[in-house]
């Protein structure tokens, strides 16, 4: 029995896998793969598996992970990536597996690539209001909870944001926090534009990196 | 592929995996190097349409072929329906992403009469006219097929051609049909001539239909050379008969989210209400060697860790123990479950159950169909009390403590006696429950008792049979849930008012084309939602057209009556379905096929159990 931590891309229409068709998705592949899971020795046995930090329905992901108990010692991070591979969907890539270092409960931030297609409009100007939009004192967004909506500042938050152009398109660069404590999702930057600018533009939001407390990468 | 254009409207839809594509084991092929593009539709949304087993069966056979390219299309659900619609997006297809207008043959599956307006509505999103008569080009040619298809004549003015019967041979000779006439730019009117003269084929616009005074039928007459009756199409030797070894493995979880073996086809009961009994026969059965060869096959392919063994009724598989222990060697070691999904009151094992359990221990579910021994009798279910008083005391000693029990209410010949009979037999099974000394410690017992409506259905022995009023069926629900003494029991019942409109179309004929296109007109679709389904909207409907919907529903036909199907041969002979129903009157019943045979007319095909030595 071992544990590994399975790293994966989740792009292109797989974000469009919600996290529980995820997880079932995971355990088809593994079951099709051949890979023998521990299984729970109670009077359900189900087998382990853990996402550090489950991503929002509609966002890609460039560096996902997984937590798996093995039941096989002897396979190797090789077979591991190639057999998963061969039975995931076209739009999930496992590119490493590693032993878990740090607990899923350490991360803090992850940082995030916003791309607006800027479809007819000016794009620097976009950009200019974006800009000076993030600059304002306050940035109030209505954001979705388990007792209706509420209002939020989402301001504090930015600081490590920027805004540029990339080949003709908006593109957003922010880390903002993360995690089971305290997460700011960046559908709420997305939200604040549509409100403030009146923009309705095709997005895209891709997770790249997640990071502790420290702003170590999570590992 | 899906383009920007669409993708941008599944930020503000639920469930955006629906629209998509690109599931593991669907198809792309290049739509320049193949000659006929196929859009197999399903009136129903993604989840619904995809647990369909038809459908995955041909998508792959069709796809087998290099010159065909099939793809799917669900009806998208509301919220997807109002940005197509908002957005000028045309209804597509998953694969490509491109109009259905832009395809050779638009073919939908007709499982349930309630999404007949839902196969109109999903016409019009894609632009492509409506009826028949104004879609002049070959392309476009839109055909159906499936269970409904026994009865059409609802929807004879919007479908092209109807498949009768089993579509693995006849679909493909449509196709290599339309295929050379395509090449030779044929007309669409030649085509359907030519294409009347296969088996299976119904072609609606070759019968002229005509009616006497009372609204029944007068005459039904061929024209163009076109059969007087279409005989349906099977696959006699099932063994043969093609099977996927790969499903396309959904994105989201869907309803019948598994691999599914079909095990066998038809049945050998005869219950006297049920549609699918009569014209799935003749029963024929697969091997042991070649199911276990495609549950495998199915499994390493998509990676599903449950199979379900799948038929109108896997106990009377013949060699089901054999079968069973044929799987295990595989199943138990890989952590695949087995399940099957309808089990007979009179056939369940302790040792069926033994190899069954393995997978979850979630309810079971019986239909005994019928409260009284009278009306089961009536029925041909032959079930007694003392089979399901047994199977459930197994079911307790292996430690399940929740059942469920299936019922019609509406059945010919019903009483109220019949009805209180619901209630004393789910009371018996609770009685057995703490009767029984081996019952699981300190647990309850929970029976669900649920009543659907009897819909009287075409090819049955009961074609003729009035449908109880709504008023009458909510009576008896009432009357069900007065009798009822004890909290173990629940009792739940199906909506009267959907059954009613199912009764209409069921055994409709051609005057309800132009109900239909009033309905889709005043925004009927997805009926079969409790949530959209609006009876007063239909009867308003059903008023406007001057169509009385209870000339459907609620009158008794005389046996010499001609019936709307009656150019439709299922192989049952109208004699043999006229002896059951007076049988039935008398409360006797009709041995199994497999006990003896009572010549129905199926052995016509020469397959299956008819052909068997006994």
């Amino acid at each position: 029995m071992k544990n590994v931590r399975i790293w994966f891309r989740k792009v292109g229409l797989a974000k469009y896998i919600s996290h529980l068709d995820l997880n079932r998705c995971m355990l088809r592949a593994i079951h099709k793969a051949k890979i023998s899971l521990w299984y729970t020795q109670g009077y359900n046995p189900h087998p382990f598996i853990t996402f550090a930090l489950p991503l929002s329905l509609g966002i890609c992901g460039e560096r996902e992970s997984m937590d798996l108990k093995l039941e096989d010692d002897d396979i190797t991070k090789e077979e591991i990536i190639e057999k998963l591979n061969m039975a995931l969907p076209h739009d999930i890539k496992v590119f490493d597996v590693t032993e878990p270092v740090m607990k899923p409960g350490k991360i803090a931030y992850a940082s995030f690539i916003i791309k607006i297609d800027p479809e007819n409009k000016n794009a620097d100007e976009i950009v200019i209001q974006i800009a000076e939009l993030f600059k304002q004192d306050s940035i109030i967004v209505s954001k979705h909870t388990k007792n209706g909506y509420i209002d939020m500042d989402i301001k504090p938050y930015l600081d490590k944001t920027v805004v540029t152009k990339i080949k003709g398109k908006i593109v957003i660069s922010t880390m903002i926090p993360a995690g089971s404590t305290f997460n700011i999702n960046p559908n709420l930057l997305c939200d604040s534009i549509n409100k403030y600018l009146n923009l309705n533009l095709f997005t895209e939001i891709t997770r790249i990196n997640i990071y502790n407390e420290s702003l170590e990468e999570f590992k | 592929m899906i383009n920007n254009r669409i993708e941008k409207l599944l930020s503000n839809v639920q469930k955006p995996g629906r629209y998509v594509g690109g599931e593991i084991n669907s198809i792309i092929k290049q739509k320049d190097e193949v000659d006929v593009r196929f859009a197999f539709c399903f009136p129903d949304i993604y989840e619904v349409g995809m647990s369909h087993l038809g459908m995955k069966i041909l998508y792959s056979q069709l796809n087998q072929v290099p010159f065909i390219w099939c793809e799917r299309v669900f009806a998208p659900w509301v919220d997807m329906e109002e940005q197509m619609r908002q957005n000028d997006v045309p209804l597509y297809a998953l694969e490509s992403g491109d109009s259905i207008a832009d395809f050779d043959i638009i073919g939908f599956t007709l499982q349930y009469e309630l999404s007949f307006t839902n196969i109109l509505n999903m016409l019009d999103l894609a632009g492509i006219p409506l009826k028949s008569k104004d879609r002049h080009s070959l392309s476009q040619l839109v055909v159906a097929g499936g269970p409904c298809t026994c009865n059409s004549e609802p929807l004879a003015d919007f479908i092209d051609l109807f498949f009768i019967g089993e579509g693995e041979e006849v679909d493909l000779e449509v196709i290599d049909l339309y295929r050379k006439y395509k090449k030779e730019n044929r007309s669409k009117q030649e085509f359907l001539i030519e294409v009347s003269k296969i088996q299976g084929v119904y072609v609606p616009s070759l019968y002229d239909v005509t009616y006497n005074e009372d609204n029944t039928i007068k005459s039904v007459t061929p024209k163009c050379g076109a059969p007087a009756t279409v005989k349906k199409r099977i696959m006699t030797n099932i063994d043969n008969s093609y099977y996927p070894e790969k499903f396309v493995v959904p994105l989201i979880e869907i309803v019948h989210d598994r691999a599914v073996a079909e095990v066998l086809r038809g049945c050998i009961r005869g219950c006297r209400f049920c549609q699918a009994g009569f014209i799935y026969r003749p029963f024929r059965e697969k091997s042991v060697d070649v199911i276990d060869r495609q549950c495998h096959a199915l499994c390493d392919n998509t990676g599903y860790d449950e199979i379900s063994l799948s038929s109108l009724s896997t106990n009377d598989y013949s060699k089901i123990d054999e079968l069973l222990d044929k799987l295990l060697l595989w199943t138990n070691k890989e952590k695949t479950g087995i399940s099957l999904p309808s089990l007979r009151v009179d056939s369940f094992s302790t040792e069926l159950m033994n190899k069954i359990k393995s997978v979850r221990r979630s309810g079971l579910t019986f239909a005994p169909e019928a409260g009284t021994q009278r009306l089961r009798d009536v029925i041909n279910k032959n079930v007694s009390e003392e089979d399901l008083l047994k199977t459930v005391t197994t079911a307790f000693k292996g430690g399940w403590t929740t059942i469920k029990l299936y019922f019609m209410i509406g059945l010919p010949t019903e009483t109220l006696e019949d009805i209180a009979g619901i209630a004393e037999l789910g009371q018996k099974v609770v009685d057995t429950f703490y009767n029984n000394p081996d019952k699981p410690r300190g647990k309850s017992v929970k029976v669900t008792v649920s009543a659907s409506s009897f819909v009287p259905k075409p090819f049955t022995p009961f074609q003729w049979e009035p449908q109880d009023t709504i008023e009458m069926l909510q009576k008896k629900q009432r009357h069900l849930v007065s009798s009822v003494k004890t909290r173990k029991i629940q009792a739940n019942w199906h909506d009267a008012d959907t059954s009613f409109l199912e009764a209409v179309f069921a055994r409709g004929d051609r005057r309800l084309c132009d109900v239909l296109l009033e309905a889709h007109k005043s925004g009927c679709k997805m009926d079969g939602w409790q949530a959209f389904f609006s009876l007063p909207k239909w009867i308003e409907i059903f008023k406007k057209c001057n169509v009385d919907p209870a000339f459907y529903a609620n009158r008794r036909r005389s046996f010499d009556e001609i019936l709307p199907w009656d150019h439709i041969d299922y192989g049952i002979k109208k004699s043999f379905l006229i002896n059951e129903c007076k049988k039935a009157y008398e409360n006797v019943t009709t041995p199994n096929c497999r006990e003896k045979c009572s010549s129905c007319g199926a052995a016509c095909f020469k397959g299956g159990i008819c052909s068997e030595k006994r």
